[in-house]
């Protein structure tokens, strides 16, 4: 340890002599050299008069470390100037580089002890704690370095590769509700053959929901004994999970019996100190270049390079994940139906689009701090780090809370018993159709269809996550080790040619040789999807920035591009079955482009191909197949079509929102709409009279005055409730088969929407009718912000330029 | 080492408890309290039967009462340089943790005699002379307390075997 001039002396001082030579031993405290230094004195002469005189007083200098001086920097008479300076190396006979409760293990002192020599404590020589199970057990970078080091040696010579596991709706997936027991017991019931292999445990400190006795009910993911089997050859696998370190070990007990595919390797919530975010650094502080995870969620991850993003397994419908309410806050995408039948029953994935992950991290519950797309890649800044950090440490009530959220789920999960619920409407619905007939059911279920006069079941034991990932892992360790073998022969036929030339030989290191993961698996994954440029429509929400969120952050690792509308070189178009977008719309009358529904995308990036789109087309009217493609697609930049586009298709995804409306807020958005029309109305008027000379205006004045109105409103909200049936925004259908879908959205509606039809009518504004076949007419019934209209209406000049180019663009459509 | 202890400790009983049985919810009280706790210095392993209890004082404005118990428990203290038996609760490749009762201790790696080495392709990894000396999970040891620290209620150790005499305990 260098010993340098500390802060608190008065300099210059001038050193005198040197007590100890180099090799002697040095106690802590003991003098190590004697020096002067100037100062002003007031002395008194015997009459009693004080002067101040400038006075050189000695001092000695104390060693603030054991050991042997090695080298001395400084000799006497040197004059040191300021703090900062070497003054001697002492060679320590510690260094403290594990700590173990602030005690070093290594010589058994107490680190915590601050005197007046300390300058630095020596609790800060180990601050980093790789270890899975404990907290309390620190090591220094050197001593994690030669650690990992020793890791990677071992683990090259066995060709292997480190693996992330992640428990809960990865390899397994729990809940608490009794209902599985009962099913697990009965022979005769239609879930037996499902839950016979569910497996199930108590934890004795359990004091969640505050009952006694509760069970966790453990159901493996299928193939999961085989899938460890094989994969252990190849990965030394870590169980990194978000739940109590109790709940882990019981879980890994029923998962590795014999502890032979994890170990000890366990790092739970308890050792994590966050529980917002995964960090790879936690277990590989210097070096994750050898690192594989796998989980279901990619945020709480920040988006890692390492990460292999698997299908959820979700076999007990609804339960979730019930660790998860520690962690962010997962926003629903919009929802297709909740389990969607698919043309290849082989090929079966969960329903993933239901676990749109936000791309959000909550600090300490304040609201959400969006983390921009750039800076995921599993990096954090030190900033965001501490921010974490801070946050986990003030959060007690949050912690509380979640706490509390995690015992309503289980109590929910007790009391209500969902499944059972399920199950029993099931097995009415199954009398039913046994009373009526019997293909109705075999419609409903393909997986029983051979024995369909017995009672279906809701539990379906067909996930085949785990070939997939294996394949995947498979992948990535063959690209690892061919590359690392490649790269080690190249090196020493290089180095024989360098002995050949008569050059001095030089070593490389091993780094040289070990491929990275986080460079190897993009490299994959971009090939996958390359070329392809998509659009989503009808999935994500509305007030969501697109390219951060997660589906599309999921699609470009893959090597996709994110457009937001159609455009030339669109290739896919994302849609929601349920709903025609204007986008689908578009698309539609391309033939190159393909419109699919998510399960495409979600299928490419977990088989890590590019799979047939066949399967997964959406089916397009042939009267939008057939429209005249007379607005040729435009490019990004034109502002007008761009942002209608982009409007729109969030218009659309907030139906759901929609749907959860009570009729009170209906009869007040009629109300709210209404004050806003007779406004703006007020406002146009105004404007035109000043403002309108342009002849193309003037001339369908009427027919602007109507648009801009929509046309604003539609800016003003971006972010909140906005609605339009995409049905309605064709401009290719007639009047006639127009006035029946009206007539059929009315009848879809309940019965409240009246409301809001009437408030239209009342505004005052020209029917649609009379302005010609209209997109976005829809928008005036549901369109509700005055806030934000307000807002707009200082700006409205600025609109005119835009309004103009739309009205124009819709003139030459007509 | 264990010693016999003197100890007092107040006792908050709600209103409910007051009744002809209140000296048996007393003394439930403190033993479930108590028993097992540790002090950061101590840990109290046993109370002994014979207790006194104070006059209960209620507390303005809750209605419960306080009572002052004076009992005496065996504690049991580690000292540095005290040799003990414990159980291997995880094992690392800086070395393993020891649990001595309330203590849990760290053997690092300087520590472990050198012919003991890490095996990490083991299943699961531990630490052995390849001899009939392993340690893993579960193995009974002995090691000698090198240093010691505590914090409010809760205690680190070092522990070695690096000497004569210390290391797994033959089954």
């Amino acid at each position: 340890m260098k010993i340098r001039s500390p802060p608190n002396l008065h300099y210059p001082i001038t050193v005198v002599e040197l007590a100890k030579k180099p090799q002697d031993d040095v106690q802590r405290s003991s003098p190590l050299f004697n020096y002067t230094y100037q100062t002003l004195v007031t002395e008194g002469n015997k009459y009693g008069e004080e002067k101040k005189v400038s006075r050189s007083l000695p001092a000695r200098f104390d060693s603030s470390a054991d050991g042997v001086v090695t080298q001395w920097f400084i000799k006497p008479g040197t004059v040191i100037q300021r703090p900062g300076v070497d003054l001697v190396e002492i060679e320590e006979p510690c260094t403290h580089e594990i700590q173990f409760g602030s005690l070093c293990a290594n010589c058994g002192k107490d680190m915590t002890e601050v005197d007046y020599l300390t300058e630095e404590r020596n609790v800060d020589r180990a601050t980093i704690n790789m270890t899975h199970d404990n907290v309390a057990l620190l090591v220094s970078q050197q001593e994690a370095a030669r650690a990992e080091e020793d890791a990677k040696k071992r683990l090259l010579g066995a060709k292997k590769l480190s693996l992330i596991v992640d428990l809960d709706q990865t390899v397994i997936h729990t809940t608490c509700e009794r209902t599985i027991a009962e099913w697990k017991d009965d022979p005769e019931n239609p879930n037996y053959e499902a839950v016979k292999d569910v497996q199930s445990f108590q934890l004795a400190d359990d004091n969640v929901a505050h009952v006694a006795a509760n069970w966790y009910y453990v159901k493996m993911r299928p193939g999961l004994k085989d899938f460890f089997d094989r994969i252990s050859t190849m990965y030394e696998m870590h169980v990194y999970t978000m739940a109590t370190r109790a709940y882990a070990q019981a879980v890994a007990k029923i998962i590795d019996p014999e502890r032979k595919y994890f170990g000890d390797r366990i790092l739970s919530r308890d050792e994590n100190y966050t529980d917002k975010l995964k960090n790879l650094h936690r277990l590989f502080p210097t070096n994750t270049d050898m690192a594989v995870i796998i989980d279901d969620r990619a945020d709480i991850w920040h988006y890692s390079e390492n990460l292999v993003r698997v299908p959820v397994f979700n076999f007990f419908p609804g339960a979730g994940d019930i660790n998860a309410s520690f962690l962010p806050k997962q926003q629903e995408l919009v929802t297709t139906s909740p389990r969607p039948v698919l043309p290849e029953p082989s090929t079966v994935v969960e329903d993933a689009t239901k676990q749109g992950d936000s791309t959000t991290v909550s600090v300490a519950g304040k609201p959400a701090e969006t983390v921009p797309a750039e800076a995921l890649n599993g990096e954090l800044t030190e900033l965001e780090q501490q921010l974490i950090s801070m946050g986990a440490g003030e959060s007690q009530e949050v912690l509380e809370q979640q706490v509390k959220e995690q015992e309503k789920v289980i109590i929910t999960q007790q009391i209500e018993r969902p499944l059972l619920q399920k199950q029993r409407l099931l097995d009415q619905e199954d009398e039913a159709a046994d009373e009526a007939e019997d293909s109705v059911a075999e419609k409903d279920d393909t997986q029983h269809s051979e024995h369909h006069k017995h009672r279906h079941s809701i539990l379906h034991d067909d996930d085949r996550g785990l070939d997939m990932i294996e394949e995947n892992l498979r992948r990535i360790h063959r690209a690892f080790y061919d590359e690392f073998t490649r790269k080690r022969t190249g090196a020493q036929g290089g180095r024989i040619a360098e002995l050949r030339g008569a050059k001095s030989p030089k070593k490389r290191a091993l780094e040289d040789y070990v491929p990275d993961v986080k460079i190897l698996m993009p490299r994959m994954k971009q090939q996958v999807l390359e070329g392809c440029v998509v659009v989503f429509s009808g999935i994500i929400p509305l007030g969501m920035d697109v390219q951060a969120s997660d589906f599309a952050l999921w699609v470009k690792s893959f090597g996709a591009d994110v457009s937001l509308n159609v455009t030339r070189s669109t290739t896919h178009v994302i849609a929601n079955p349920d709903r025609k977008t204007t986008k689908v719309k578009q698309a539609a009358r391309y033939p190159r482009i393909k419109i699919v529904n998510a399960e495409w995308m979600i299928q490419c990036c977990t088989v890590w191909q590019h799979v047939d789109e066949t399967p997964y087309l959406i089916e397009v009217d042939a009267a939008d197949r057939g429209g005249s493609p007379v607005d040729e697609l435009e490019d990004d930049g034109i502002s007008a079509s761009g942002e209608d586009g982009g409007v729109d298709d969030g218009l659309s995804e907030a139906k759901q929102a929609f749907a959860d409306m009570t009729s009170e807020t209906w009869a007040e958005m009629g109300g709210e709409i209404e004050d806003v029309l007779a406004e703006i109305s007020d406002i146009e008027d105004n404007e035109m009279s000043t403002s309108d000379s342009e002849s193309v205006q003037s001339d369908v004045s009427v027919l602007t005055e109507s648009k801009r109105g929509k046309r604003k409103r539609k800016r003003g909200n971006t972010g909140s409730l906005d609605g339009s049936e995409a049905e309605e925004s064709d401009s290719s259908v007639n009047s006639s088969s127009k006035l029946q879908k009206r007539k059929k959205r009315t009848l879809e509606r309940v019965t409240s929407l009246t409301n809001v039809v009437t408030a239209d009518k009342s505004s005052g504004l020209p029917s649609p009718e009379t302005t010609g076949p209209e997109e976005d007419q829809v928008d005036d019934e549901k369109d509700v912000d005055p806030a934000g209209l307000a807002a707009d209406d200082s700006d409205v000049e600025g609109l005119e330029a835009d309004l103009l180019a739309e009205f124009e663009r819709e003139l030459s459509e007509e | 080492m264990f010693f016999l202890k003197n100890l007092e400790k107040t006792i908050e009983l709600h209103p409910s408890f007051f009744g002809p049985l209140i000296r048996s919810h007393i003394h439930r009280e403190l033993l479930t309290k108590e028993e097992g706790s540790s002090t950061g210095k101590f840990t109290i392993v046993c109370i002994l039967d014979s207790f006194e209890i104070s006059d209960g004082q209620v507390k303005p404005g809750s209605g419960s009462a306080d009572y002052i118990v004076h009992y005496r428990a065996i504690v049991w203290r580690p000292y540095k340089g005290e040799v003990m038996d414990g159980v291997v609760t995880s094992v690392l490749a800086s070395g393993f943790f020891v649990d001595c009762g309330s203590l849990q201790a760290f053997v690092g790696r300087a520590m472990i005699p050198s012919e003991i080495c890490y095996d990490a392709n083991a299943t699961p990894p531990q630490w052995t002379d390849n001899g009939d000396q392993v340690i893993e999970k579960g193995t009974n040891i002995r090691i000698k307390i090198k240093g010691l620290r505590s914090e409010v209620d809760k205690m680190y150790a070092i522990g070695t075997m690096k000497e004569d005499y210390l290391g797994p305990l033959q089954q």
